[in-house]
């Protein structure tokens, strides 16, 4: 029933939506296209990023930074193109029974890990295995927790059996947490199979060495089974500071950077040494409206909330364009994502459903990460201000992370909060947790206390149904019903901004806020 | 026993108390912060069975005082314990981390130190002229300007401009030059004022006017005063070497130094009690042991001192 085709489809539709409502997707595609230069002996790329490791063990991150790092050395069975759509990569076929009980892979034959074991369906069975056998921790693991058992059927078909049916573990296997590596090198090299701390996969660079703060070294792979690279290393430079590191690419001593200070984007762009590109992404940042609390238990505030900000002029003269406006509960590169509306600004509307709900001079307090993103606590300063205008005295209060998370996650915390969520398989279950009863504090992290029957029967109906348009329809109906319902002030999708040397081409992106630079080579 | 051995054992009990209170307070405090532990190093999808699990392996569940009676147990075996949230243990993290710091602590306070010493003996001197209105101007400048700001200054002019030095990183030497001068231009600044405020408080005295009576060249004078006023300076040099040990976050993080302040705020940040806790125990030992050794150069720079009798 859900042949590689209707699942590719389905993600082609949603891959040329997004292409359609953003119009930013089109013209990084192209870049790659040139023809690629002979592998170099020697040149390096440096890339500066700006998040520490925590580790490099596949299951153990949570990170997207050490995702993309790590990205370059190991390889997963499927894998997303720039559109969001899947391809395959280590399996080159795959396809469900028809009970859609077990999924069957067909592996890429000629492929070897960088320490030369052969790559086949015991390695995938090993790795895959490891993040439902309960004896490491997979902290983003939700995504597996339908595999039942793993099966090698010959050394290049792997079956997976299911607890039930889940449209969503094909696109779950694309995420690193499902990166295949070399069994034999899980006792080699300071790695044990309860910690990989030197990870060997099958992609084009292999794992040399992590500084730990300062640098994480990779080199191509000769015995690659694809297509090789230009460079001949990659340097990741952990530099936390934004500043630093547009400085250092202004300096020519980092040729990519990600995430430059937002307010230079201006000067960056016209600065013809540099290219800007910002890559649509998964995480949509919103406000998130406590439900539980009167008097944002009434719809009609929380539409008033919606009204009441100038998302377009927050989004020019705040956001620096950075980011992209939503038109849904889902960011549109979402699988099963359709385009329900907008709220325009419209204070006056907003007045109305506020006296309607006989709303007037309420204090609120609106907490704000900072840092986290992009220009969080500025954004949240501003939407303050035009809460204000509408007679609701909005007080921003922020605090350290992990305080905030805690605060959000308490009935009587704040009223309204800053929060972004990304699905890092572009899949819509991971985007309804924050739509869900079943997944309200401590259970989850719908910090805005959501709970409605509609949207609950939708979601647990559409996490099971293996037929894709039907799935597609049961999502969308849920997008509009949250949208009507507002539980967030809708915000923006974030973009991960890149600024490279202009010399350079071929930097590319996926649409999970991570960069690619297989391509990569001088102009 | 000689006397000398008396003391330092009595010093170096003091500093054991002194370390069991630092414990003490670095448990209560750590646990006094909001935020669930376990639920930040299990992770925001984390199930709560996840979360149990982590609060288990932690040790969290148990009370404060078992808690902190595990750890001075595993501190008299020689362990700081594992890092929640990289695995490994407390002290090889350190251990990638601290000589960084101890590097970067040594030059930031001998930069400090020659040129401060340099600048506030060249002001006290010539005190009410231009070069002690300019050493004034510095000292200013060097405590009020943040290091922020100024390593970004820094970066902008030797690395955009004139594309001499690395932006951060401690790949090489040269990669030592500007957070040097960040925390040695603040160092100096300190001790340029203390030297030049002691230093015109002995030269005014009658023991260095009986020596320039005696007719020697001025340097010499400068010189027996100096002597004199240089306990307070060492104190002053003393401190701020403390100070950098603990690490310089805002310079580390502006120059990508992989030292231990970094380490520190992303451990609080991850509620990384292990390391956190093991972090803060190794700055409260070095500061002692620091303390200690400046008390000890005190009565070797002035024999007048007597720590022990």
């Amino acid at each position: 029933m859900n042949s590689p085709h209707s699942a590719a489809s389905r993600v082609l539709l949603v891959a040329l939506s997004s292409v359609l409502a953003m119009g930013v997707a089109g013209y990084a595609s192209g870049q790659g296209s040139a023809a690629m230069p002979a592998p170099s002996p020697d040149a390096t790329l440096t890339i500066g990023i700006g998040v520490d490791l925590d580790t490099v063990d596949p299951a153990q991150q949570t990170t997207t930074t050490v995702q993309n790092v790590i990205d370059y050395g190991l390889q997963t069975l499927v894998a997303f193109d720039t559109q969001g759509k899947i391809k395959p990569l280590l399996a080159t076929s795959w396809s469900t029974s028809q009970d859609g009980m077990t999924l069957t892979l067909h592996l890429r034959q000629g492929v070897k890990f960088h320490d030369g074991t052969p790559f086949n369906a015991d390695a995938v069975v090993y790795s895959l295995d490891r993040l439902i056998s309960g004896k490491i921790r997979v902290p983003i693991g939700a995504g597996f927790k339908s595999m039942k058992t793993i099966e090698a059927v010959n050394p290049t078909t792997v079956a997976i059996h299911l607890k039930h049916p889940d449209p969503n573990l094909v696109p779950n296997l694309s995420t690193t947490i499902a990166s295949i590596f070399s069994p034999t090198s899980a006792t080699k090299d300071g790695n044990s199979p309860e910690r990989i701390v030197h990870p060997v996969g099958t992609g084009p660079y292999q794992f040399t060495r992590w500084n730990k703060g300062s640098e994480v070294v990779y080199t191509r792979f000769d015995g690659y089974w694809g297509e090789k690279p230009y460079y001949k290393t990659v340097d990741f430079k952990i530099i936390p500071e934004a500043n630093s590191r547009e400085a250092g690419l202004l300096a020519g001593q980092l040729d990519v950077i990600m995430n430059p200070p937002v307010t230079d984007l201006t000067s960056l762009s016209n600065n013809p040494a540099v290219k800007v590109l910002k890559a649509p992404s998964d995480r949509s940042v919103f406000i998130a409206i406590n439900t539980a609390k009167p008097p944002f238990n009434n719809e009609k505030v929380r539409q008033a909330l919606n009204y009441a900000v100038d998302k377009d002029a927050i989004i020019k003269n705040v956001m620096f364009n950075a980011v992209n406006p939503m038109d849904s509960a889902f960011p549109s590169s979402l699988s099963g994502y359709c385009k329900v509306g907008a709220y325009p600004y419209d204070p006056d509307k907003a007045k109305q459903l506020l006296s309607e709900a006989g709303v007037k001079n309420v204090k609120v307090t609106l907490g704000s990460s900072t840092g986290r993103y992009i220009q969080d606590i500025q954004f949240a300063q501003a939407i303050s201000g035009y809460l204000r205008k509408v007679g609701i005295d909005a007080n921003v209060r922020t605090m350290d992370w992990p305080s905030y998370v805690s605060t959000m996650q308490q009935k009587d915390g704040f009223d309204l909060h800053v929060l972004g969520w990304a699905p890092g398989a572009l899949d819509g279950p991971t985007q309804l947790q924050m739509f869900t009863s079943a997944t309200i504090p401590p259970k989850g992290l719908n910090t805005s206390f959501f709970s409605n029957p509609t949207v609950d029967k939708l979601a647990s109906e559409s996490a099971l149904n293996l037929h894709d348009a039907s799935r597609s329809e049961q999502l969308c109906q849920i997008q509009k019903e949250v949208w009507r319902q507002a539980p967030w002030i809708f915000l923006w999708s974030q973009t991960l901004i890149l600024a490279y040397n202009s010399k350079i081409t071929g930097v590319s992106y996926l649409p999970n806020e991570k960069f690619e630079t297989m391509a990569a080579h001088p102009r | 026993m000689s006397a000398f051995l008396t003391y330092l054992v009595r010093r170096l009990v003091a500093a054991g108390v002194t370390l069991l209170g630092v414990i003490l307070v670095m448990v209560l405090l750590v646990r006094a912060l909001p935020g669930d532990p376990a639920r930040i190093i299990a992770g925001l999808l984390a199930t709560p069975e996840q979360v149990a699990q982590v609060r288990l392996s932690m040790g969290l569940d148990e009370p404060v005082p078992v808690q902190y009676w595990r750890y001075l147990v595993n501190l008299a075996h020689g362990s700081l314990g594992t890092s929640a949230r990289f695995g490994t243990t407390v002290l090889s993290e350190i251990g990638h981390r601290l000589p960084y710091t101890i590097v970067l602590a040594v030059f930031g306070t001998l930069f400090g130190a020659v040129f401060g010493i340099a600048l506030g003996v060249l002001a006290a001197t010539h005190k009410g002229r231009w070069i002690d209105a300019f050493g004034s101007m510095l000292g200013v400048a060097g405590i009020s300007m943040p290091v922020y700001w100024l390593g970004i200054l820094l970066i902008v002019l030797f690395s955009v401009q004139l594309k001499l030095l690395p932006i951060g990183g401690a790949g090489s030497a040269s990669s030592l030059v500007m957070p040097t001068l960040t925390l040695g231009v603040f160092s100096m600044a300190v001790v340029s004022r203390m030297t030049r405020s002691t230093m015109l408080d002995t030269l005014d005295q009658d023991y260095v006017r009986t020596v320039r009576a005696k007719g020697v060249v001025e340097w010499v004078a400068v010189r027996h005063a100096l002597h004199n006023a240089f306990i307070p300076i060492l104190t002053v040099i003393g401190l701020q070497f403390g100070t950098l040990l603990g690490g310089a976050v805002l310079t580390e993080t502006v120059f990508s130094w992989p030292g231990i302040g970094q380490l520190l705020v992303q451990s609080i940040n991850n509620r990384d009690f292990p390391l956190v806790q093991g972090i803060v125990f190794v700055f409260a030992a070095m500061f002692i042991v620091l303390n200690i050794i400046t008390d000890l150069l005190y009565s070797v720079v002035d024999p007048r001192v007597r720590l022990y009798r």
